[in-house]
């Protein structure tokens, strides 16, 4: 216990401290998860209206695709980028194997099908009535599905937090594209793989507090957002 | 007198067997009819046609005017409102802006019509309550002061009364004869034969998915062709 304890309070000292290692990986974190999720939701919000929305020849299919893409494992997304970003891949000459931009392709890749199905989801689970009326007051098809995702606006919020989820605590694609290089690529998650393999254990800890409080954050938000 | 909207040759099918189909219907200008029917004769189906929500496998509907061919333009002169309303989240003045927005009114002229419109339908001062915390009878009536609102050629109404008091029905039927002197089109789904006599209303009669009466002031054939031509 003693070693568990004087870890939390050296973590919770380094936090405080503003330490710079842990500033950097939070930053890093931070910084290609939200970029991620932003296209992510770009992608992810109209493809999963669409699939809710239209009813077409191989939407089953596309359905399952998407399951499947969601259950995606991280390495298996990192080896596939990897082979495309290399040197002798068809992207390697854009250089972009170990920045952040990798990682954020990566990721982008891993939460858009989430953020997809769970707007799908949450589109057949809202009123019926809804397209259809905002189409007899005069909107054009479009201005009727951005009607609807207004109406559904906390599932759609909810989607883009799990989305988020996902990719800030993943470890396969940020070490595999990013290559846990200090201070460019290394992010909290890869931090506390490295650390803690090289004995660091309260540094580690500390940014498993942080991954924590960020989850933490993220839910009192979206509980705030939909008290309102 | 010209007709609204003008009915030919529609066929629907649904997946569960049932067909409406519509030979020729002409409903004019300013007048007023009742759908009448038993239940799953196809009263809903065909005001969703009008409507434009439902669109047909064969056959045209037509709105009088300028021949425009884009569908959100038709559905901008027409508008139902369903026996169960849905109002959007948010106030009731919210609600009444949709439409209004939509077809580019002015703040100023926004604000002014909602008030008008309101006190038409008895609620007065309900600009800011919630949709959400409204009574049945009360979701009615903004619904249909959302539905005028935006002053529609043809109005239909899905079993406008279904779910409203004694009190409010005869402010609600005293509404209706009104809208027609301002050249309102107004079609509204009943099963009470009275209501349709006390509003001076023309029947629409459906049995299996068929009209079984067309009404008296419909025009013949060639006059029907006649406008059709004319319009496009």
């Amino acid at each position: 216990m003693g070693y568990l304890s004087e870890s939390f309070v050296t973590a919770v000292g380094m936090i405080f401290s503003f330490d710079r290692e842990v500033q950097l990986a939070v930053w890093t974190s931070l910084y290609t998860s939200s970029c991620s999720i932003v296209i992510a939701a770009l992608i992810g919000i109209p493809a999963g209206l669409w699939l809710g929305i239209k009813q077409f020849r191989g939407r089953r299919l596309m359905i399952t695709l998407l399951n499947t893409l969601m259950a995606l494992p991280t390495v298996v997304v990192g080896l596939v980028l990897f082979g495309i970003f290399s040197r002798q891949g068809p992207l390697g000459s854009l250089g972009l194997l170990f920045t952040p931009w990798a990682m954020i392709a990566g990721q982008t890749v891993l939460a858009a099908p989430i953020v997809a199905n769970y707007v799908m989801a949450t589109v057949n689970g809202a009123d019926k009535r809804i397209m259809d009326t905002a189409l007899t007051l005069g909107a054009t098809p479009f201005q009727a599905g951005v009607q609807l995702l207004k109406e559904i606006r906390f599932g759609v919020m909810a989607a883009v937090i799990a989305g988020f989820g996902r990719v800030i605590a993943e470890v396969g694609v940020a070490m595999m594209l990013g290559g846990n290089i200090r201070g460019t690529t290394r992010t909290m998650t890869t931090a506390i793989a490295l650390e803690t393999s090289k004995g660091e254990f309260a540094f580690g800890l500390s940014l498993g507090i942080v991954l924590l409080s960020v989850a933490l954050f993220v839910n009192l938000f979206l509980n705030f957002l939909q008290q309102r | 007198m010209q007709p609204v909207i003008s009915i030919r040759d529609v066929l629907l099918c649904h997946d569960k067997g049932f067909r409406l189909s519509i030979d020729n219907l002409d409903l004019l200008q300013g007048q007023i009819y009742a759908l009448t029917g038993p239940n799953g004769s196809g009263k809903s189906t065909l005001l969703r046609i009008m409507a434009l929500l439902a669109l047909p496998q064969k056959g045209t509907v037509c709105f009088a005017g300028d021949g425009t061919v884009d569908i959100t333009e038709q559905r901008q002169r027409v508008t139902l409102v369903e026996q169960s309303p849905y109002l959007f989240q948010g106030t009731v003045s919210e609600n009444l802006q949709y439409g209004l927005k939509l077809r580019g009114v002015e703040k100023d002229e926004q604000n002014r019509r909602i008030k008008l419109m309101l006190s038409i339908v008895g609620l007065e001062g309900f600009e800011q309550r919630m949709a959400k915390e409204l009574s049945g009878g009360e979701i009615q009536r903004v619904a249909l002061a959302r539905a005028l609102v935006f002053k529609p050629d043809l109005l239909l109404l899905d079993e406008p009364t279904a779910n409203i008091d004694s009190n409010s029905l005869q402010a609600f039927e005293a509404l209706l004869s009104k809208l027609t002197r301002y050249g309102v089109t107004v079609v509204f789904s009943t099963h009470d034969l009275s209501q349709s006599d006390r509003l001076g209303a023309e029947l629409l009669q459906i049995e299996n998915g068929h009209l079984i009466n067309r009404p008296n002031g419909a025009q013949d054939n060639n006059d029907a062709n006649k406008w059709r031509n004319s319009h496009g």
